[in-house]
């Protein structure tokens, strides 16, 4: 057995290595200058010689040089019609046809037209590039037999051959790491790692019966299964690893900033890079830790078996990787989205905008599929799941947020699903809905998306304050102070959300009335949020605070969302908002509270569940070793940027300069006046200081997937209630068995939870809201039939 | 690993399966039908890629289709056995005593509105917004500013599918009947309902069995009607000849694609929009008013086949004689459904197609 495992990761190592050999490359794998000319059903042949005259062995700067293609032998005759065609494709600079003999597909490639097919020389100009780079030449040239009258056709019996040449730049450089190829390494190492660490998972489980026979029910197990324990494991998975892959990009981005006019990334790779990233984040790390953290504590919570709808859940969660692998098709043939994670009209329905935009709708639209059921499925279960004895004013916080945020999510994501399927039709079949030279109007995506967009945020964040209301009580060993008010306070932001989204258009020209009002309704929808912050500080002031890890990440959260509820409410009011707008300061802002937020609710929560979940402890000091250096890092890169966007620094902007730059002219002279826009000098030192910090931000990360591992395979066995917690999921094992409680026998539920003493939190009477709606409600049966 | 039956150890993930346990707990349909649809996505954007439609991708679209139905057939293995011996009621207050499929059902049609909101607030952004055709028609500048069949160039502006829809009885007969076929199938598939849920002895098995599968088939036929209506009046056209002992005129009804109303039309022109002065007529880009029209109620009609999907499955199910006083409530969650459909099309019609 032990061979055989050694022999499976020898295999699996030895794929690791050969993978990076492995190139994405920037035009796509269908293009002729990878090809050859087998479109033509040629075959190549040396007795064809390609000329391309006119190159220097070093080019100057912007200089337009005149090129000369052709070619001798092949079985190319002078007195044919047709002789012969090319293909001539640049890595940097720019062609440009003379002639109708020569068509151009981009800028960088050129090749022959019909009416240039009947001659064997041609002409182009190239433009050199302005700045230092390793240019490579690849030609193409097809020696045309001419036969038309052969039974297959005019262009069999060609020959063709291919030329490459390289040229220099006037400064020698080294030759450049190609993002994407380093990105798609990356992507593809660490889903090997993803695999290696799952199968070592399944051998530590059972040594003794590590084999193909065991294995692959496992496996289909895994894919098949539909109970919200496993789903939620699924989401976590995938969660954890996109959130790697999110940071991956965020590095590369941090490595192009991390010096004025860096051109580590063009600007159009930098589009794509921050569109990727912002779209990975949002749909691909925090939504699915949210709703691995809900599917697994949710039912515990309320007392319930499963979900309302065990099958639909797994579709929720199946919907996702598959919408992922069509939102990255760009990426892997460098045309990926380059519109934003916003996705702004028009461009997003434009030409110009990349061909992996459309596969970025596209999987989107099942994004939106995905979230919608989970929205149905969470609400129906909290509504109808909840066990006997627990009213709604008995739910633990963290369900409340829960069942706050998917009802914000699901009513809302419909206008985004309606406007990513008005721009997926648009770019397919030309629709005319953002097009504004029939009368459409750009103006309606910005409300569709941020009808959406606003809320959207609110949902990634309120699950995060129902974490923390949880393990700020456990750990203050009391219950939180105010409930009612909590929940209240997470209803008034549920409700509020959607009539702010108007705070994200201030800059587009909407009316000053409209922009005054939610201008209002925003400073509005801060004052539950205060409300809560100041019920976590008293839920501290009336406990005795235990300081395990998840209570550091929790008091980290407090230090940090506030710092960044704080910044956000410079943008509320209108004049401040068009200075701050697209500037670093929003990117502070944000981050703030997604990352300072969000995520570290997320670590906070898995920290407090871990135990539940596996059954094993985490470590504690390697906790506290992440928590530090996590947090201190994490500071290091988004506090800076609250005053690099002061200075102006623009955001998604691919890069900057500053005022002391030296800016070189068309012909390499030293322009000395500032250029506009210019930051201080600092910003550079800053900036560098930023990136610097991410990537150790980004590498203190993989402490907890470290920590997680070690503790999997050999970490302490947990209690079924390790910290003193008070709610149900508290009293099932660790990890609690299938189904989560109760027994099903004879067509009925038997042996579930009853809420009994339930007055931590409030009174048992029903509210007078529920009263009311209760009389809404007409049963089919008598109550205690079936 | 033979998952062809369920047994009490190894629960079958490719269905059948017997509910007395309770729910399914592994299942393969999810992980199938996803992969369906992104195939199927994938697959429509790059056959539509270029302005030319690459007729090579077709096939693969229809390949992801199949693999979703691939998916929803192991699905529908799984639901085909259930008797309602187990459905599941909901616990908690006020829905208590409600099964929770059907208060699952209500919240997804909450969705659902907000679905068609969107897709209503587009439509009217845009029919206020944009000047209508016929006002710009009847002002008249278009002539002396050029915007003829002659020179070409097309104006902007919004012509509701109702100008050429409601223009005569003919025209919207199509759409008459697809509404009275739509408020008939929600009566029918009340009729299935209720005869599925009638007591035991109160009515011979066979004549339920015979009723209810009568009544979901005659709902399928009716929403078949429905698409097939649409799909007339959008593609086909239709002919009417002359009868004159009932005194109708021949018609040639021509479709709203063959009348030049498209959504990526280079130019629209009216057969009415004719200057009585110079002869000229007016060319518009009617682009955005085709846009909304079709989408909005091509959306719709996308409800409608998703309910016909349903309806075979029903039907099937209710032929072979699943449907009992137990679970005749099944049919209740797709009759929400479907009224909400009917509703939705009580609301588009007039919206679209009248006014």
């Amino acid at each position: 057995m032990a061979s055989r495992t050694l022999v499976i990761f020898v295999v699996l190592l030895l794929g690791m290595v050969a993978v990076p050999s492995a190139t994405s490359l920037p035009t796509g794998v269908a293009g002729v200058k990878d090809s050859g000319c087998n479109c033509h059903g040629a075959v190549v042949s040396d007795s064809v010689v390609p000329i391309l005259d006119g190159l220097p062995e070093t080019y100057n700067y912007s200089e337009v040089y005149t090129l000369t293609i052709g070619f001798t032998g092949g079985p190319a005759d002078p007195s044919n019609i047709n002789q012969g065609g090319f293909n001539l494709w640049v890595s940097d600079g720019d062609i440009t046809p003379s002639d109708a003999s020569v068509q151009s597909w981009n800028p960088n490639e050129v090749s022959h037209t019909d009416a240039g097919n009947d001659q064997t020389t041609w002409t182009v100009d190239w433009i050199a590039p302005s700045n230092d780079r390793n240019v490579e030449f690849i030609l193409h040239v097809n020696s045309v037999n001419g036969n038309a009258g052969s039974p297959e056709g005019g262009s069999s019996g060609d020959e063709w051959n291919r030329l490459s040449i390289q040229v220099a730049s006037p400064t020698v450089i080294l030759e450049q790491a190609n993002p994407y190829t380093v990105l798609t390494t990356l992507i593809i190492v660490s889903f090997v790692l993803l695999l290696m660490v799952l199968t070592f998972i399944f051998y530590q489980n059972n040594p003794d019966s590590f084999d193909w026979e065991n294995f692959a029910p496992w496996v289909a197990g895994w894919l098949t299964t539909t109970d919200h324990k496993r789903v939620g494991t699924l989401y976590f998975l995938a969660g954890f690893f996109f959130l790697g892959i999110g940071g991956i990009m965020a590095i590369l981005i941090r490595i192009q900033l991390m010096e004025p006019g860096n051109d580590f990334l063009t600007q159009d790779q930098y589009n794509q890079f921050f569109t990727l990233h912002g779209t990975t984040m949002i749909f691909l790390a925090a939504m699915p830790l949210i709703n691995g953290a809900a599917n697994w504590m949710v039912p515990l919570q309320i007392g319930a078996p499963d979900l309302a709808f065990p099958r639909l859940n797994a579709m929720s969660f199946w919907l996702q990787p598959v919408g992922a692998m069509l939102i990255f098709t760009g990426v892997f043939t460098g045309t990926g989205a380059d519109t934003g994670w916003t996705g702004y009209a028009p461009y997003i329905v434009s030409e110009t905008a990349h061909s992996g935009t459309t596969m970025w709708v596209a999987g989107q639209i099942l994004l939106v599929a995905s979230s919608t059921l989970t929205g149905i499925n969470f609400l129906t279960t909290i509504a109808v799941m909840r066990a006997e004895g627990m009213g709604w004013m008995h739910m633990p916080l963290f369900t409340w947020s829960i069942l706050i945020a998917n009802l914000m999510l699901f009513l809302s994501i419909p206008a985004f699903g309606v406007g990513l399927i008005q721009v997926y039709l648009d770019r397919v079949i030309g629709t005319a809905f953002y097009d504004a030279a029939s009368g459409g109007d750009p103006l309606l995506w910005s409300h569709l998306f941020w009808y959406f967009g606003h809320p959207e945020v609110y949902v990634v964040i309120v699950p995060a304050f129902g974490i923390i209301s949880e393990v700020i009580a456990t750990s203050a060993r009391r219950s939180v102070f105010g409930y009612r008010s909590m929940v209240y306070a997470m209803a008034g932001i549920g409700v509020v959300s959607f009539i702010v989204y108007g705070h994200h258009m201030f800059t587009s020209g909407m009316d000053p009335t409209l922009r005054f009002v939610t201008m209002l309704t925003t400073m509005l929808v801060a004052v539950p949020t205060g409300i809560k912050i100041f019920n976590w500080l008293m839920t501290m002031n009336g406990g005795s605070l235990v300081y395990r890890t998840h209570t550091l990440w929790a008091l980290g959260f407090l230090v940090t969302f506030t710092l960044g509820g704080i910044s956000g409410m410079f943008f509320p009011s209108m004049a401040m908002d068009l200075h701050f707008h697209e500037s670093y300061f929003v990117v502070a802002h944000f981050h703030y509270v997604l990352v300072g937020g969000t995520v570290f609710g997320l670590f906070c929560g898995v920290y407090y569940w871990f135990p539940k979940m596996t059954g094993k402890m985490l470590d504690e000091r390697l906790g506290v070793l992440h928590f530090l250096t996590a947090f201190i890092t994490y500071n290091g890169v988004f506090w800076p940027m609250h005053r690099l966007g002061v200075w102006g620094m623009a955001r998604r902007h691919h890069t900057y300069f500053i005022s002391v730059d030296e800016v070189r002219g068309v012909d390499g002279e030293v322009i000395t006046e500032a250029v506009i826009g210019a930051l201080p000098p600092e910003a550079a030192g800053w900036n560098m200081f930023i990136t610097v910090s991410a990537i150790l931000f980004f590498f203190s990360n993989f402490l907890l997937i470290i920590n997680v591992i070690i503790s999997v395979v050999r970490g302490k066995d947990a209690p079924a209630d390790p910290w003193g917690g008070w709610s149900f999921e508290w009293m099932t094992e660790s990890p609690p068995p299938t189904p989560s409680f109760g027994r099903f026998e004879n067509g009925e539920w038997h042996d579930l939870p009853v809420l009994r003493d339930a007055n931590e939190h409030i009174a048992n009477e029903p509210s007078k809201l529920a009263e009311w709606f209760s009389r809404l409600m007409v049963a089919d049966k008598e109550e205690g039939s079936n | 690993m033979s998952g062809q039956h369920d047994d009490h150890h190894h629960p079958s993930a490719w269905g059948p399966h017997h509910w007395d346990h309770g729910a399914p707990h592994n299942s393969w349909a999810p992980l199938i039908m996803s992969v369906g649809f992104g195939i199927f996505l994938f697959m429509l954007a790059s056959a539509f890629s270029n302005d030319v439609v690459d007729a090579s991708h077709i096939p693969m679209v229809m390949v992801g289709l199949l693999v979703v139905l691939f998916g929803l057939i192991i699905w529908w293995r799984q639901d085909l056995s259930f008797d309602g011996t187990y459905e599941p009621m909901a616990t908690g207050t006020p829905f208590k005593n409600i099964q929770i499929r059907k208060v699952g059902m209500w919240v997804f049609l909450m969705s659902e509105m907000m679905v068609f909101t969107s897709l209503f607030s587009t439509y009217i952004r845009y029919r206020t917004g944009i000047e209508n055709c016929q006002t710009v028609f009847e002002r008249g500048d278009w002539v002396e500013q050029g915007y003829t069949l002659e020179t070409g160039e097309a104006l902007i502006c919004f012509e509701p599918a109702s100008h050429l829809i409601a223009s005569s009885w003919w025209h919207i007969a199509p759409g008459a009947i697809n509404t009275f076929a739509l408020i008939v199938s929600s009566f029918t598939i009340v009729q299935a309902l209720r005869y599925a849920s009638k007591p035991v002895g109160e009515i011979d098995e066979g004549r339920r069995r015979k009723l209810v599968t009568r009544y979901l088939a005659s709902t399928w036929l009716l929403a078949v009607i429905f698409l097939t209506l649409k799909m007339i009046e959008w593609f086909i056209g239709f002919y009417v000849p002359e009868i004159s002992f009932l005194g109708i005129h021949e018609h040639d009804i021509k479709s709203l694609v063959a009348e030049g109303y498209t959504i990526n039309a280079d130019h629209y022109h009216h057969h009415n929009w004719v200057d009585e002065e110079t002869g000229a007529t007016m060319l518009a880009d009617v682009t955005v008013g085709a846009s909304t029209f079709y989408v909005t109620t091509g959306t719709h009609g996308v409800h409608v086949f998703g309910g016909i999907v349903g309806l075979t499955y029903m039907t099937l199910k209710a032929w072979k004689g699943g449907y009992t006083p137990e679970n005749a409530v099944s049919i209740e969650y797709f009759g929400l459904y479907w009224h909400f459909v009917d509703l939705v099309w009580v609301i588009v019609f007039p919206f679209f197609y009248l006014y």
